[in-house]
């Protein structure tokens, strides 16, 4: 039994047809085809699959796509302003905050939802965001750095960067 | 001239794609009718023979296109390593080099052996199938520790897990290469290490375990095979060595070289875990089920833990002598080791465990004995630091052992002892070229400030109680001369004379790419944009062996770097004959070639690049305009050596002696780069690998039920340390001992970030509470155990 899905990713309509048990990831992944959202662990663990759902930040691979009907979805494709990156992903791209870069649409998507909600954060802000976030490359250290930079951007909450 | 580009802290090259989403994985690619495949593993046993397999619910799931067996498939044997094409086939015999791997098995040897793979149109209805097939199994006895592999292997008929390897015994020294099955050398009158503890004044003695750790890549491995029209295998995979597994492709299928095609995908995180084939041989032995259509399989998380290489987990005994005023005199050492169920790598990080000892201190005599025994467990393999992290959590902590009995400074002791130029480095008949561990012991010390932190934890009370520790390393660039080290560069010039450089780069996330960019920029004197880098396709780049052993920089830079030398010395070459001057008199600045001190004279490279390409014939004189062909540069180079870099790391660390937890307050990592040619890639390098020598040292293992099951195949359960979980990590790029072979005088810094760390950690447990905790990682468990066994410093 399939119903329909009716929501929007990244601003544009979306209208899926989707089983009980289909996950937003794969939804997102495999119907749609914005495959910024990665799968690592699909267990909630590793935060690759982080996407704003009406600005909040969810692990899309342990939430059923059903459950996002009528809301908006972001992926770290939908960040961009004017053709501009958001400055977050300006800053990743500055810092050489991503390494392999598999890890790196969660760690920008759920640092975009700090920025959001608190102006001013400060590098444990940073750090408790991304807590839901795993990387085997960095260290944490230059992301953390590029959220301070990013944080300091007069265009932090995204626009033009 | 553009800028040098050299040291600088420039964006990535590659970092725009990755930070938009547009880059892509093997896992995010769609082809026109894809199927989707799926291994079915044996998850309900580590050792089991099957005993039947039924497909006939599995085959009446809607979509399923076909499931294929052991019978489906080559029975040929095979290697994962691409170690048989790195070493001459002599040192494969040494090493004991065999073939044990099947692509689906009769007999299950480690939990998560391949059984059988579904082919499906959707993937959900691939693993609706998967979970529809019955296999019947009879279960056999488990062998997960050396002691019980070993009993088993000397039993008259006990169990083999191979007949290759009699006594279960996967590797060893053999005596023919290595006298006494040992690695090291004799003292100047023949004596071994053995023979020369009777003249020592001080000797210790230990053992220590090391864990089985897995790479954890956040990048599950994902593949696309296609067996195409014109009857190619084409495989997209996110291996580290392309080109070798290209090789180990058309072997395991028997396919002439040429109709294998491999397309490395964007890597994310290697680490060691794609330094040879994983699902390589499932994709593509589905995808050879069904021609002509593309078949995706993708990992599951918990099949990495079961399903891809790990560590090499074991005992490393260790005896060390000294005179008393800590001349150091013998050291004897074994590593033995648990292999897992099948031979592969079964050589090489046992083997450099030894070597990496062999590299660090100027001992009279050293011989160190390595052995590994087959076990129920999924197979060992490479990661990072290949057997250096094992021997360095060993003895190191030995090291400040005897430098505290001794009343000796250990920053002095490892000043003076330390190997240095002229010295022989982890392999034989190769000497240290530099060395600048000296300074990276005094960098660290300053910044951590070792010696009022020495002073000021001295005599520590309470509940929490603070240590410092030291640990120095030394580990290679490259494996010359043991391994075969060649890449191959083409540079090809443009009609607008920008470049395309046509190499076969593995980037894992260490941003080789970018590095070689900056060094063919710097060679040109062009700017980075002008400059891009063309690699991952088998078909188009020259040979490479591909990321292993640190080398990608030090090896695949001199291709790049001789590639550009001959496309400006052809620039050069042309611009002599058109201004008739010559080419030694040439210079060549934004891409305008003069003679030196006669700026008026001159011509634009702009000008004979494009007049190359577009050679014209001038209708007045009937005479083609400019010099005809298009430039191209082009270099095959072999590294001749390894430039071991040195690297020294301080740690603090605060003991809670009610719950024994250890908690990391501070890390200082001094590495001896030589060069830093992207500062931003060799710190994350570094800062990076302190997240994994952290984790070696004090959370990550596998745990495993009575059965050999992994318990914690999963983020939640095993344990690598989160953005709230990481210390304070200074960094510091010494550059003070630029090497006089690497090029632009670089050293690695992939593998050595591990190294530090770890020991450094494990001495900081130590100082803050005066018991060595010697398995690794050190758990509150450990620590509350060692102190009830033997009470706390007084």
């Amino acid at each position: 039994m399939k119903y329909m899905l009716s929501f929007t990713v990244n601003g544009a309509p979306a209208d899926v047809a989707v089983g009980p048990t289909e996950t937003l990831l794969d939804v997102l992944r495999d119907r749609l085809g914005f495959t910024g959202a990665k799968r690592g662990c699909e267990t909630g663990d590793c935060g690759a699959c982080t996407v704003l759902v009406d600005g909040r930040s969810v692990r899309s691979c342990i939430t059923l796509a059903l459950t996002v009907q009528g809301k908006a979805v972001t992926t770290v494709e939908g960040l961009a302003r004017d053709g501009k990156p958001h400055p977050l992903q300006q800053a990743f791209h500055d810092h050489g905050a991503s390494q392999c870069g598999f890890c790196t649409p969660g760690m920008i998507v759920s640092l975009a939802e700090l920025l959001e909600k608190n102006p001013e954060p400060c590098r444990d802000d940073a750090r408790a965001a991304i807590a839901g976030n795993l990387c085997r490359c960095t260290g944490y250290v230059k992301i953390i750095d590029a959220a301070m930079a990013a944080a300091r951007s007069p265009h932090k909450k995204g626009g033009p960067a | 001239m553009a800028e040098s580009v050299i040291g600088k802290r420039i964006p990535k090259v590659d970092s725009r794609e990755k930070v938009t989403g547009q880059a892509v994985y093997a896992g995010d690619m769609r082809m026109p009718g894809m199927y989707y495949g799926k291994v079915v593993r044996c998850w309900e046993h580590a050792h089991a023979k099957v005993k039947k397999l039924d497909f006939s619910a599995a085959l009446k799931v809607p979509g399923v296109v076909k499931i294929i067996g052991p019978d489906d498939v080559t029975k040929k044997p095979y290697n994962t390593t691409v170690m048989k094409l790195l070493v001459p086939e002599i040192f494969g015999e040494v090493f004991g080099e065999i073939a044990d791997l099947n692509i689906f098995n009769r007999v299950v040897k480690h939990q998560g052996d391949a059984i059988c793979g579904v082919i499906a149109r959707t993937e959900e209805a691939a693993e609706r199938a998967a979970a529809k097939i019955k296999v019947t199994y009879e279960p056999l006895p488990v062998y997960m520790t050396v002691e019980a592999s070993k009993a088993e292997g000397k039993k008259k008929n006990g169990y083999l897990f191979t007949p290759l390897k009699p006594g279960n015994l996967a590797f060893d020294l053999p005596e023919s290469f290595f006298p006494g099955k040992r690695y090291g050398w004799n003292d100047k009158d023949g004596k071994t290490a053995e023979q020369l503890f009777s003249k020592c004044d001080y000797i210790i003695e230990d053992t220590f375990y090391v864990p089985k750790q897995k790479q954890c890549q956040m990048e599950n491995h994902s593949y696309v095979a296609h067996y195409d029209e014109r009857n190619r295998l084409n495989i997209w995979t996110s291996t580290q060595m392309p080109k070798p597994v290209q090789v180990l492709i058309a072997e395991l299928f028997e396919l002439p070289l040429t109709r294998v095609r491999l397309t490395q995908t964007t890597v994310g995180g290697g680490f060691g875990v794609r330094l040879g084939m994983i699902g390589e041989p499932h994709a593509c032995a589905m995808a050879m089920a069904v021609p002509g259509h593309p078949v995706r399989m993708e990992f599951l998380r918990e099949e990495d833990w079961v399903a891809s290489e790990t560590r090499y987990p074991g005992h490393i005994w260790l005896k060390m002598g000294f005179k008393k005023d800590g001349t150091p005199v013998a050291v004897d050492a074994m590593y033995s080791a648990r292999k897992g169920g099948y031979y592969t790598h079964g050589s090489g990080p046992p083997f450099c465990a030894a070597a990496f000892l062999h590299g660090m201190y100027k001992w009279q005599a050293l011989g160190m004995q390595t052995e590994g025994y087959f076990t129920n467990e999924v197979p060992t393999g490479a990661y990072r630091g290949y057997g250096n992290p094992q021997i360095t959590f060993a003895a190191e902590q030995m090291i400040t052992k005897m430098c505290n009995e001794l009343g000796l400074d250990e920053i002095e002791w490892r000043k003076k002892w330390h190997k240095s130029i002229g010295d022989e480095t982890w392999l034989k008949g190769v000497t240290f070229a530099s060395d600048g561990l000296n300074d990276c012991l005094d960098v660290a010390a300053k910044e951590f400030g070792w010696y009022e932190k020495k002073k000021k934890y001295a005599k520590q009370t309470g509940v929490k109680r603070r240590g410092i520790g030291l640990a120095v390393m030394q580990h290679t660039s490259g494996a010359f001369p043991m391994l075969l080290e060649h890449s191959v560069c083409t540079a090809k010039l443009n009609e607008d004379c920008t470049v395309e450089l046509i190499q076969q780069i593995s980037d894992l996330g260490t941003g080789g790419h970018t590095v070689i960019t900056q060094m063919a920029a710097e060679t040109l004197g062009f700017p980075m944009e002008d400059i891009h880098l063309k690699s991952g396709d088998s078909d188009m780049c020259g040979f490479d062996i591909g990321a292993h052993a640190s080398r990608t920089i030090y090896c695949a830079g001199p291709a790049t770097i001789e590639a550009c030398e001959s496309v400006k010395k052809q620039l050069l070459e042309r611009a002599a004959q058109l201004l008739e001057a010559n080419v030694a008199d040439l210079e060549m600045k934004d891409k305008i070639i003069s003679v030196k001190g006669n700026p008026q004279k001159s011509i634009s490279a702009v000008k004979i690049a494009k007049e190359g390409v577009y050679n014209y014939i001038d209708a007045a004189t009937g005479k083609t305009i400019g010099i005809p062909g298009q430039i191209q540069g082009y270099s095959s180079f072999f590294a001749k050596h390894c430039s071991p870099p040195y690297g020294a790391c301080m740690s603090e660390v605060e003991v809670d002696i009610e719950t024994g937890e250890v908690k990391v307050l501070n890390l200082v990592n001094g590495h001896d780069i030589g060069k830093a040619i992207h500062p931003p890639s060799v710190e994350g390098q570094l800062e990076g690998g302190a997240q994994q020598g952290l984790g070696f040292v004090l959370t990550e293992e596998y745990a495993y039920d009575s059965k050999g099951r992994v318990l914690n195949n999963d983020f939640t359960d095993y344990k690598m340390l989160g953005p709230s979980d990481m210390p304070k990590a200074k960094i510091i790029l010494v550059e003070t001992a630029p090497d006089p072979i690497g090029p632009m005088g670089v050293k690695s810094c992939g593998e050595s970030a591990l190294m530090g760390p770890i020991g450094s950690v494990a001495n900081a447990v130590y100082d803050a509470i005066g018991i060595q905790i010697k398995e690794a990682p050190i758990t509150p468990e450990k620590v509350l155990k060692a102190i009830k066994e033997q009470g706390l410093r007084k």
